[in-house]
Parts: C-alpha cells; structure tokens; sequence
C-alpha cells in the first residue's frame, strides 16, 4: 500500500475543508463493460501544480474530461472552488481553462478569428485579450494569416493555452500540454506554470513524462486501470519509492563489476552500450562511488537510467491487479 | 514563446467588466458568424439570389414551356408564371436539400472537428448551445426563405407583370399575383423549418454531416417516390413533404386554405418532435474522449 494523502489537507471529518481548488470525490465512468474511473477521488489545493499519472487508459483524460463536464460520471460528487454544476449552473466554470487532448478548433478559422469565437463565447472583456494571448504564446505571425487546418501539433498547443488564458483562469487543466512543443517551448511552458502557481493559481495536468511530473509538480494522483493507485504530494511518493537505476561509466568497468560484487545493497550490471548499469539506494549508491575512488576507479559519468519516482510510477501501474486505493482524506 | 506569468491576464476579472450577455444569444451569435464566414454558405447565398434571374434567362432564350408542372405553359406570357415554376421544383428538391447543408451539420461539424470539447469548456451550458445552434439554423432557413421569395419575385417581375391564368383556370390581376406569391412561398417556411428539425436531429443522433445532409436529401428523395403511392390521407398528410404542396390551394378557383392549415400542424408536430429528441440526446451525450 502506498500513502494517499493530499498534503495540506485537512483530515479531521466533520470540519469545514478550506476552499479546494477542486473536490471530486467518489467518480466512476463506464464505456459500455470498460470502468473509465473506479470511485476516483481527486483533491487539489489551489495553488499548487498537481499531476495526473498513468500509463495509456488509465482513465487520465476521462477525469479530466470530467472536471470540465465534457463526461457525466454515473456516481460521485464534483466541486470547482466549492461550486458544484448543479448549484452554479453554466458559471460552474468560470475561472476554468485549459484543454482535453490535442486542443482542436475550426479549421477553416485562422487562429486569431478562433480566439475570437471563444473569446465572444466567454463574454466580459475577453475579446480585449486576444491579442495579448496569441502575443504571448508566440503565435503572432501566423494567427492571422493561417487557418488553423495548416496548424503544426505545436502551434494547436499554443493554440490551445492561448484559448485558456482568455479564461482567467484560477483553475487550468493541461492534458499533456507539451506535446509537440519545442525544447524552449518546453522549457517556457514549466517555468511559466511554476510562476502561475507561486501566483496563486492551480494547475492540473496530465502526463506520462514522469520527468516533467518530477520537475514541476508538487503532488500527483497515479491511475491504473481507471483507480487511484497513488495520491500524495511527491515528498511522500518519493519515500515510498523503491531503488533507483543508474548509467555508471568508469576507467575500468570490470574493476567497478568486481567492486560492486563486494559492496553493500549493490547490484550491477554491464550495460551492451557500455558502462554499468548500477541498482542502489541512495546512501548505497553514494558509498559505493567512495569506493570506487578509494581503488583508483575513476568515475567519469553517472546518470539517472531509471529515476526512484519511476520506478515507483512502473510498480504502480505494472501489476496485473493494482491494489485497492486507501481511503483518502 | 515567452509565455512569461507576469504577463497572463489576472485571475479575477476587473471592476467594471462588461455583464455577460445571455448565454443562448452569445452561442447564437458565434454560430451566425460561423456559418457567414463558410464558403458553402456564401454559395448558396449566391446562388438563391442570382439562380431565379438566370431561370428567367433560360425561359427567354428557349420557346418550349415546362408544361407538364404547375404554371408551366404560362412562363411566356406572364412573369409571375415563373415564381411558381421554380417554387414548385425548388420545394420538392431544393429547399430541402439546401437546408440540410446547414441544418444537417451545425452539430455533426463540432464532431468532426472535435470542438465540442474546446467550446464545451468555456461557461456555457450545453442547453445554451443546443438552443443557439438550434435558433441559427432556423435563421438560416429563414434567411434563405426571404432571400427566395424577394428574388424569384423580382426575377419573374423582369419577365412582366401580365395577368396569370391560376390553377382554377381564373385570371388573375398582377396585384394579387404578387401577393399569392408571396403567401405561397411564406406557406413553404413552415415545412421548411420541419426539415431543418430534421436535419438537426439527425445531425445530433449521428454526429456525422454526411448523415445529417445525406439523410435529409435521402428523405427528401423516399418522399417523393412515396407521393406517387396511393397512400391513405392521413398518411399523406402526416408526410413533412405534404405542407410544399399547400400553396396550390391559393391559386384554386374557390381559393382553399384547408391543406395550408394541415400542413402547419404536420410541419409543427416534425418541428417538435425533432427538436425535443435532439434537444433529449445532446443534453445526456458524453463528449467523446479517450479512455
């Protein structure tokens, strides 16, 4: 069993929970015999960049899905800032933004006459932030003079946060938001989601880059099979992890095999490429390297092959029965 | 790509932004501006208003009269002759078919370009847009009407304003030919808004255009083959094909409004039996995405 708690949340029942950004609690989702979501209970404080996990049908694009109303789950309870849809009717989701899989829009529209579309859906004065929008996505040269029909993958990303930002969003729901993104896109998209919630506003995304989840999100929910496997902040997931994997490259690989063989909780292996593949705790991994010096072996690389977060996120998902999830707060 | 935080528009909107207006006409409005910018619809723009001018160029330019339909064998001598020849072929085949292009894909389109799930995140609710696509479509119907009605009287007006014979045999004096043309394309909304429910319904039920416009014009097509059926009169009058044919009993000799009031209740009763399965569906569909 892994731990599912949110952090900072309450776990007193029968006290008033501090406004959450969003509160689904119990949502389960049939396609025909498939559960989509298996009593999936979600959990974010607003502030915080908080991730969606799993591998391929896992049910990550079906729960966002559902908090943007786009799927009607048959049982569970959903709250936006403590509005419900039924209580805030078509206002459920102001100050929500954001995209499920690939943003898609009129093709036969440019970008910027698309933006206009949704900015006059949003109403207020959202048509005064068009341009600012496509401004800052990058998308000025080509908004508009190009239909979106002869959009790139990455432009329809741009396109797609450029469409959010016209919401305000408090709220923002990225599924995979850096797909088909350039490594500076890339880059610009994390540092900017990072600066947005140190500014106060929440964000949900999806990914199975558990890299990207590493470096940006402060809490994760992992879904196996429509099922909350894991729920917690990355602290927390960080100590349930199991051993990482390492690339180690050395001066002499048979002397670091024979080292290894001799060391403590450490296991190694020739790697085909060259270099050792090396299976260690931490506090193992770093005695053992001490080692390696102390016998005149010179460590010239040393590089993450499978992160502890991975191995945890395969150890998750990989089992043929995910275990049932604990009960979250 | 900058994408710089500080320059994201703030959270709350300001003091002062503009009310929000009604979610249906928003919705309403983002449609009419859709379909204005569509080359399809610019087509048929384009082709209602010229088509009755180059009719009445083909009626010029040839001696032999269309005959065998109604007004037919009057085109040479009177202009309001050839209103009524295009509104009787346009009625059967056209304005069916021209309504679909728009009525049997204004849902279906957000399926096929998987928009749905864009214009379904912004703070409109579903009821909202099912009524505002519902609304332009119908406007487009309405638009179209007009359009028919102005032109192909304007075009039989460059032919002349002679007396025409009417179907009872009686002449009828320019004045009042005008306005039984104008009753009797008016008499053509109502059907015409029945085949939009149509059109819509399909449109919702099967998310694709090709089945929406195709199964009007299919319709469209059955109808016909079954008018020549000696069907039972309440099965004739249950048609939503029926209500085309209603103007025939203003050019009667005693004129007749029987078939015209039949046909309102026929073309309300597909209008609202249509409409409420559309509106029943699109409100309980899940929008499609991934597992």
């Amino acid at each position: 069993m892994f731990a599912c708690r949110t952090p900072g949340l309450p776990t007193v029942s029968g006290v008033t929970e501090p406004a959450l950004a969003v509160e689904a609690r119990g949502m389960t989702k049939w396609y025909g015999e498939t559960t989509a979501l298996d009593a999936v209970d979600l959990l974010v404080r607003p502030g915080i960049i908080h991730g969606v996990l799993g591998p391929n049908g896992a049910g990550k694009t079906t729960l966002l899905a559902a908090l943007f109303g786009l799927v009607t789950p048959e049982e569970g309870t959903l709250r936006l800032f403590g509005r419900s849809r039924a209580e805030s009717g078509a206002g459920w989701l102001d100050g929500v933004g954001g995209f499920v899989e690939t943003p898609r829009f009129y093709p036969y529209l440019t970008g910027r006459q698309n933006l206009s579309v949704l900015a006059g859906l949003d109403g207020g004065d959202a048509a005064g932030l068009v341009d600012g929008a496509i401004e800052l996505v990058g998308l000025d040269a080509a908004a508009s003079r190009k239909r979106v029909r002869g959009y790139s993958l990455g432009m329809r990303q741009r396109l797609g946060l450029a469409a959010a930002v016209l919401r305000r969003p408090r709220l923002l729901i990225l599924d995979e938001p850096a797909n088909g993104m350039d490594p500076a896109g890339i880059r610009d998209l994390r540092t900017a989601l990072r600066q947005l919630a140190r500014g106060g506003r929440t964000i949900i995304l999806s990914s199975h880059d558990m890299g990207q989840v590493e470096e940006i999100c402060d809490s994760v929910t992992v879904l196996h099979r429509g099922r909350v496997v894991f729920t917690g902040g990355l602290d927390v997931m960080r100590g349930d992890a199991p051993d990482g994997t390492w690339r180690l490259f050395t001066s002499d690989d048979e002397a670091a095999l024979t080292e290894a063989g001799a060391a403590d909780e450490v296991k190694a292996a020739r790697r085909d490429e060259g270099g050792l593949t090396v299976h260690a705790a931490q506090d193992k991994l770093d005695a053992y390297v001490l080692a390696l010096g102390r016998q005149g072996i010179a460590v010239r690389g040393l590089e993450p092959d499978v992160t502890a977060l991975e191995s945890l996120f395969f150890q998750l998902t990989r089992d043929a029965e995910a275990p049932a999830p604990e009960e979250t707060p | 790509m900058t994408l710089a935080a500080g320059r994201w528009p703030a959270a709350v909107p300001p003091a002062g932004a503009a009310p929000q207006r009604s979610g249906t006409l928003v919705v309403y409005r983002m449609e009419l501006a859709k379909l204005s910018r569509q080359i399809r619809v610019r087509t048929i723009a384009v082709c209602a208003v010229i088509g009755p001018f180059l009719v009445v160029a083909g009626f010029h330019v040839q001696n032999a009269t269309p005959g065998d339909t109604a007004f037919g064998q009057w085109v040479h001598t009177s202009g309001f002759a050839i209103p009524m020849v295009i509104l009787g072929f346009a009625a059967q085949w056209i304005i069916p078919g021209l309504t679909a292009l728009v009525a049997g894909d204004i849902f279906s389109a957000e399926d096929h370009f998987g928009t749905w799930k864009t214009v379904l995140t912004r703070s409109r609710s579903r009821s909202q847009f099912f009524t505002g696509k519902f609304l332009a479509a119908v406007s487009y119907g309405l638009a179209l009407a007009v359009i028919l009605i102005v032109t192909d009287l304007l075009a039989g007006l460059l032919a002349g304003t002679q007396p025409v014979v009417a179907l009872g045999g009686q002449l009828v004096p320019a004045g009042h030919a005008a306005t039984l043309e104008v009753l009797s394309y008016a008499s053509e909304i109502p059907p015409l808004l029945a085949f939009t429910a149509v059109g819509i319904m399909l449109s919702v039920l099967t998310r694709s255009s090709v089945a929406g416009i195709g199964g009007v014009i299919a319709l469209t097509f059955v109808l016909q083959v079954v008018t020549l059926i000696d069907l039972p009169g309440w099965l004739q009058v249950a048609l939503p094909s029926t209500p085309f044919l209603a103007w025939h009993g203003f050019w009667e000799q005693p004129a007749f409004c029987t078939a015209f009031w039949w046909g309102l209740v026929t073309s309300a009763a597909w209008f609202v039996v249509c409409g409420g399965v559309s509106w029943w569906v699109f409100r309980r569909r899940t929008i499609g995405v991934a597992a």
